[in-house]
């Protein structure tokens, strides 16, 4: 079905799209950055035909089996092995990706065996080694209740990324159904949805996140409606902007001309294809969040104790800055390498899929 | 460029429509009852719905919204229900305050990142190229308030350079609120170097392959000569828009760094109304950020459309 339905001009270009089809989005997204640094010299979307791969490449081993690489026709673990072969390659080239990606994929596996990893209950107290230097016993010190600041750290990973990972997904549900519908149908629809949206970005975003706060009320799961909220409109922007792109192309056309119907070419034809934009919003604006989150939770609005939130520690932290500065700093040396990480990689991400972005550099 | 401009205050006029509404919208859903809050749990129902009606807040939403937008309209925001003075006068009073904060912030960032993006430019690839990069991704992936902490703790503890915090009204000693900025302002700053950075360093490598920085350099001319005195000044352009944007992302996040130096500006004035309930308050100061948020990014959006020739300002897209 999704062979017949690709148009015959662009039938090498999409090849992500079944895939995408079959696997969910986020294989679609794996795919992605490979394509598109192929096919970035030439444009910035996802038309790589198998020439330019072979000479960009300089003939590994993915490059000379480009054209036979729709999924359909592979067994799955070879079509996977490939997907993976141009993963690695699209990191390869770009330091910042690999490092943003290698902080990541720790800060995952951290986050995965916190509870192995930390040596003591987040929340056992001990009034006796209360605010003790970092040592052997306590590697990053106590804190003021003379809980262990390493394992609280540890177990704040989680915090952190649920945070990220929940406002932002929420923001990608939300703003990509505004964009795309937006972007797609254009006129008065797009008018008033993109002036909602400029509203929306008329606040700045801690400003708007504190109000949806004192709505909602201080709470982890309200932190990541309210950045929900406040990270959509910009989701959405980038959204419409590449779906309006993509409205105009022949694959799109021939797809109408088929009689398909405007759900369908949203969600099997556009959608698809504006992935990479949404990727690169999308891991930057994580770095975003957990960033506001810290900065909510160290006004007090945010998470509350005795949760292990990095900036609620920092918050608590705070008044024994003379005495005890490590229980401010190991929490904000988390902040600032989880947040590098995304950052380094939504930049990465960005310098290789956005062929705009390599021109001015 | 008319059109343009037309065509942008068209929409702004919409957005603005929508920034009330939202504004309005976000402060009404608080919980709690104001009359209640102001009473105390031990009010009778008579009282409160005095009060109530006193206030205004027993009419219909959609009849307190719009006298509220004429009040705004009007330079007048009510009464704030803490200080019982005038919202506009309280507003009036910490405002200049943030948006010197604000301002000193993006000094100070321009005053590193220029020389770093020309550095970067010059050497591009090269290690201080890498250096400066690095230093930029630190500078916005630390959060403000945590710079506050550690330079409070090393420059005005330990070293005793600059005082913790607080504010000094300039008409009082000029030299003492210079003292006070130093702080947070360079904290707020690091965070906004980045972007202006990068912008210096891709519109220097731009200007430094044009032919007449190759003909200066051809003519005998020195390379630190050509650097400062040729392609920088070109390259400067398109950095002023980046510019307007940190200053308004600086003002966007006074809320923290106030908070952390206890400066006496509108972001703390924010928190308190949050702290206190006091909704005409928080509605005041909600609006008169957004408003000069939104009037600086504007600024600078015309700004880049000004000097991009790529952005045409016709009506047509």
């Amino acid at each position: 079905m999704a062979d017949e339905s690709r148009p015959e001009t662009s039938t090498d270009a999409d090849e992500p799209r079944p895939t995408a089809a079959i696997d969910g989005s986020t294989a679609g997204t794996d795919d992605r950055p490979a394509v598109r640094t192929d096919g970035a010299p030439e444009r910035g979307l996802a038309r790589a035909d198998g020439g330019t791969t072979a000479t960009r490449t300089g003939g590994g081993p993915g490059a000379g089996d480009d054209p036979g690489d729709d999924p359909g026709l592979l067994p799955i673990s070879a079509a996977r092995r490939k997907r993976l072969a141009r993963f690695v390659r699209t990191f390869r080239g770009n330091t910042k990706a690999a490092a943003g990606l290698l902080i990541v994929l720790s800060l995952f596996f951290v986050a995965a065996f916190a509870p192995a990893i930390a040596p003591y209950p987040i929340d056992q107290t001990n009034i006796e080694d209360r605010s003790e230097a970092p040592s052997l016993d306590h590697p990053f010190g106590t804190d003021d209740l003379g809980r262990d600041i390493f394992s609280r750290v540890v177990m704040g990973s989680r915090i952190s990324l649920y945070v990220g990972f929940g406002s932002i997904t929420g923001a990608l549900l939300v703003g990509t159904l505004i964009g795309i519908v937006a972007g797609y149908y254009g006129g008065l629809v797009d008018e008033l949805l993109m002036r909602l949206m400029d509203a929306a970005m008329s606040f700045p975003p801690i400003l708007l996140a504190l109000a949806v706060m004192v709505v909602l009320g201080p709470d982890l799961n309200n932190v990541v409606l309210a950045l929900a909220f406040v990270y959509t409109p910009y989701i959405a922007r980038v959204c419409r902007s590449a779906a309006l792109a993509e409205r105009n192309e022949a694959y799109v056309e021939a797809a109408t001309a088929r009689g398909e119907s405007d759900a369908r070419i949203i969600g099997s034809e556009v959608l698809p294809n504006i992935t990479a934009p949404l990727l690169v919003q999308g891991s930057l604006n994580v770095a975003f969040a957990m960033l506001a989150e810290a900065s909510l939770s160290f006004l007090g609005l945010g998470a509350q104790p005795p949760t292990p939130s990095w900036g609620l520690m920092i918050n608590t932290g705070r008044g024994f800055m003379e005495t005890a500065p490590w229980i401010v700093l190991f929490p904000g040396i988390a902040i600032g390498i989880t947040v590098i990480g995304f950052n380094m990689l939504g930049d990465g991400l960005r310098d290789v899929l956005d062929p705009k972005v390599d021109a001015i550099e | 460029m008319y059109n343009y401009l037309l065509r942008r205050l068209g929409f702004l006029a919409v957005t603005l429509f929508f920034v009330t509404l939202i504004t309005f919208a976000v402060t009404n859903v608080l919980p709690g009852d104001v009359a209640l809050l102001i009473l105390g749990p031990n009010a009778t129902e008579e009282s409160i719905q005095a009060l109530q009606s006193q206030l205004g807040l027993n009419r219909p939403l959609y009849v307190q919204y719009a006298d509220w937008v004429v009040g705004v309209l009007q330079g007048s925001m009510g009464t704030s229900l803490r200080f019982e003075e005038p919202v506009a006068t309280l507003i009036a009073e910490k405002l200049p305050r943030s948006l010197m904060l604000a301002t000193a912030s993006t000094v100070v960032a321009v005053a590193l990142a220029i020389p770093l993006g020309v550095i970067a430019a010059v050497r591009q690839n090269e290690l201080p190229d890498v250096g400066a990069s690095l230093f930029g991704f630190v500078g916005i992936s630390i959060p403000i308030f945590l710079w506050g902490l550690v330079f409070i703790l090393v420059f005005a503890v330990w070293m005793d350079l600059f005082p913790t915090g607080g504010y000094v009204a300039p008409s009082e000693d000029p030299v003492a609120t210079l003292k006070h900025l130093v702080l947070p302002a360079t904290s707020m700053g690091f965070a906004l170097t980045a972007y202006i950075m990068r912008m210096t360093r891709s519109s220097m490598l731009e200007v430094l392959s044009e032919e007449y920085v190759k003909l200066a350099r051809a003519k005998g001319m020195t390379r630190r000569v050509v650097v400062l005195k040729h392609a920088l000044r070109n390259a400067v352009i398109p950095v002023i828009t980046v510019v307007a944007f940190q200053f308004s992302y600086a003002f966007g996040g006074v809320v923290v760094l106030e908070e952390v130096f206890f400066w006496p500006g509108i972001g703390r004035l924010t928190l308190t109304a949050i702290q206190s309930r006091d909704i005409p308050l928080l509605q005041g100061c909600i609006i008169v950020v957004a408003l000069i948020y939104m009037a600086s990014n504007l600024a600078a959006d015309v700004l880049y459309a000004y000097f991009d020739p790529r952005i045409r300002y016709g009506g047509d897209d």
